[in-house]
């Protein structure tokens, strides 16, 4: 699998009035072509931080790159300018955010922000040269119903393009999506406008889809569609795909391979079959045991003790250390690194150092 | 499902129906209609054992649970707790509402952000209860102890405590009035895995301790599984599957409740049953929902009297209950 991003020693951190609060620290991730990546980890460990620095949206104003770089296909991110970052962000990769409401524009028809970014894809590509003004026409109107209503900005969508919009629709499984593209946001249901969200992030058909969280609104079944689709389009189109999820069993379901986070680090890095069978973090062990099997009877629910820690402070030792049931003296002095324990999987943790 | 012995809870074809104007659309002349959030439901909950009621979102459990506690006006059924009717104003909403309690899904709404632990957890008890105020401080002291938290929390504001803590302190709040029984309504889907393996691990412990009766809705099977005796599949505001819950998991046999347990994910990369789940149709409008059997537009062994006949729940063996035409083509 060749390589598509390289993040070395990556870190990030946040301003605000406590002081700084580390949210990635010292991160090196590889991601492959066509690799199925999964993210893990408890609320505040980092995820979406690592997610937004690889698309290049953090808050400007808040967040800073304190070091480290973002290798995608031999160009360094963490170095552009916002010029040549978006450009990068409109034709190589796309994501789905956590919030959808604040990613989707309250102004415009559902129908016709699909319909827009299909149309600038196709210029992108060079497949299609008109301009959204070109293929759409804006109009003003007012309702039908005669009464003298707002002014609404709509387009009219070319009867091919529409198609395309509606079969995105029924794709991420919207019912009645004929009716949906005449809406505006705030007329969906959260669920609805994540659906919209992803399926205008899937239509992209980027190289690299960040998705954070984006079935975690959804109900099971939905759930499942959205995964399975996601999977279809990387298969189809060689897609990566970073999935952010703090639900474990959706990862094990999907993903080739998963990282786990612990306050700001990567614990564990490994294919997906070896974290199930041998995790090797105390953490992730941990993060396992906490997921509800069996019966109230018979089962080995174990919750992690102590909480995680505040991420101003500086890291003396191990993170987990003070909740780690194995913690021996040294993780109480040195900080580990992520290393090699066999090929595939990595941990951050002294019981597998040599 | 008709005998009071031994049934905290009992509901027989209860109802709740919204006038709803069509839509949000401005443009769209605003008529009302009707949304059958609850149509018809007939549960029974045993005491001291915790009912799982599932099905997808917008399928009435949040609307079962409203009406049940009677925060909101059933539209047609009866209630019954233990074995004296509730509804119409038949017995006082406080005697109903010491008896009965509800936890909701998000700590942050359900506790107000300006009051200190202790009087949220007081208030509603010396409401209820009319007990002296030294009595009320003892109680809740009580049940801030019974979830693992110490009486230095009484002062606290909601904002001083992690996510685990808030829901601990709503969970507290709860039990203070030594309730029959207990609505969890998503008690932990906004908990992270950690904190939500010590909500489930108390929640059985006070169960044990104080024979309480859980009615336990979420959307998470493995949730369901861990905690609950029995199951119930709503669909479209229909029980359409009851049953003992480890039964109604490893076989289930109405159609929905099939597609329903093959799509949540197992934590098993070597059973990825979720990408092999065959998914078809569209969730079910709540205005205007599909005739006879409300799944047939979605269901694999639908025919023709699917969409004529709304098929009755019925025991299929003994304990097992579901409502479908054809269950035996799952069997
Ligand atoms: N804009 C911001 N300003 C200040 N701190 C922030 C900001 N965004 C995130 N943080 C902090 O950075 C840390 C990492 O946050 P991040 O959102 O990346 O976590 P996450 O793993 O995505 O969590 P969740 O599962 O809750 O979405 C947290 O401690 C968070 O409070
Ligand atoms: N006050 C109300 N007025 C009108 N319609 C309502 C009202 N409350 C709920 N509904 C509708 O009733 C149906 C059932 O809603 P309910 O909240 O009970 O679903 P739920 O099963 O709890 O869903 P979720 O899993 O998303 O919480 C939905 O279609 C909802 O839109
Ligand atoms: S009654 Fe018919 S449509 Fe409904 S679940 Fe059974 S077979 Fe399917
Ligand atoms: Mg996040
Ligand atoms: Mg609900």
């Amino acid at each position: 699998m060749a390589n598509l991003l390289r993040i070395s020693g990556l870190t990030v951190g946040y301003r605000t009035s406590r002081g700084m609060v580390r949210a990635l620290d010292d991160v090196d991730l590889e991601l492959g072509s066509e690799e199925f990546l999964a993210v893990v980890g408890e609320s505040g460990c980092g995820k979406t931080t690592l997610g937004l620095s690889i698309i290049g949206l953090l808050p400007p104003r808040s967040a800073k790159v304190t070091s480290g770089s973002i290798d995608y296909k031999g160009v360094d991110l963490a170095k552009l300018d916002p010029n040549e970052m978006r450009r990068y962000r409109g034709s190589e990769v796309a994501m789905i955010f956590q919030e959808p409401l604040t990613s989707l524009n309250p102004l415009v028809r559902v129908g016709d922000q699909i319909a827009e970014a299909i149309v600038l894809r196709r210029q992108r590509k060079g497949s299609d040269q008109r301009t959204v003004g070109e293929v759409m026409q804006r109009l003003y109107r007012t309702d039908k119903s005669g009464f003298s209503r707002w002014p609404r900005l709509r387009s009219k969508i070319p009867r091919d393009l529409r198609d395309q919009v509606i079969e995105w629709l029924n794709l991420v499984r919207i019912p009645d999506p004929g009716q949906v593209i005449e809406r505006y946001p705030f007329e969906l249901s959260g669920g609805m406008r994540q659906r919209v969200m992803i399926a205008m992030a899937l239509s992209q058909e980027p190289a690299l889809l960040v998705a954070d969280e984006p079935t975690t609104a959804l109900d099971v079944t939905t759930q499942a569609q959205v995964l399975r689709l996601m999977k279809e389009i990387k298969d189809k189109l060689g897609t990566s795909i970073l999935l952010v999820t703090h639900d474990l069993a959706v990862a094990s379901q999907v993903a080739d391979r998963a990282i786990v986070m612990y306050a700001g680090r990567i614990a564990e890095d490994s294919n997906i079959y070896d974290l199930f069978s041998s995790p090797l973090h105390p953490y992730t062990q941990g993060l396992l045991s906490c997921m509800p099997t069996g019966t109230k009877e018979g089962s080995n629910l174990k919750p992690i003790p102590g909480s995680i820690p505040d991420l101003t402070l500086e890291a003396v030792g191990c993170r987990f250390q003070p909740r780690c049931p194995r913690a021996m003296d040294v993780c109480l002095q040195k900080d580990p690194t992520l290393m090699n324990v066999k090929e595939g999987h990595k941990a951050a943790c002294f019981l597998y150092e040599r | 499902m008709k005998d009071d012995d031994g049934m905290v809870l009992r509901t027989v074809d209860l109802k709740k129906h919204f006038r709803a104007s069509k839509g949000l659309n401005l443009s769209s002349r605003s008529k009302t209609q009707v949304v059958r959030a609850v149509d018809g439901v007939s549960l029974s909950i045993p005491a001291g054992k915790t009912v799982a009621v599932v099905g997808e979102s917008g399928c009435g459990k949040t609307t079962l649970a409203r009406t049940i506690a009677l925060l909101t006006e059933p539209s047609g059924g009866e209630i019954y707790l233990d074995g004296q009717r509730i509804d119409g104003g038949r017995e006082s909403h406080r005697e109903v509402y010491r008896k009965l309690q509800m936890v909701f899904q998000d700590p942050d709404s359900s506790l107000d952000p300006q009051m200190k632990v202790g009087n949220s957890i007081s208030q509603p008890l010396k409401g209820l209860t009319g007990m002296s105020d030294r009595e009320v401080r003892k109680a809740a002291v009580e049940s801030l102890e019974a979830v693992g938290m110490s009486e230095d929390y009484f002062d606290r504001l909601p904002r001083q405590l992690s996510g685990g803590q808030k829901q601990r302190v709503a969970v507290a709040r709860a039990i203070s009035t030594h309730p029959r029984l207990l609505i969890l309504d998503e008690p932990t889907s906004a908990l992270d895995a950690s904190v939500q393996a010590q909500i489930l691990r108390l929640l059985v412990d006070l169960q044990k301790k104080y024979s309480l009766s859980y009615m336990l809705i979420t959307h998470n099977i493995a949730v369901a599984g861990y905690l609950s005796d029995m199951m119930a599949v709503m669909y479209a505001g229909n029980l359409v599957e009851y049953g003992p819950c480890s039964d109604v998991m490893s076989r289930p046999r109405h159609p929905y409740t099939i597609t329903l347990i093959n799509s949540a994910p197992v934590p098993d990369p070597w059973k990825r049953n979720l990408l092999s789940v065959n998914i078809k149709g569209e969730v079910p409008s709540a205005i205007n929902p599909p005739s006879g059997c409300k799944f047939h537009p979605r269901c694999p062994y639908a025919q023709a009297v699917c969409s004529e006949v709304n098929p009755p729940l019925e025991e299929i063996t003994p304990g097992r209950w579901v409502a479908c035409h054809f269950v035996e083509k799952t069997a």
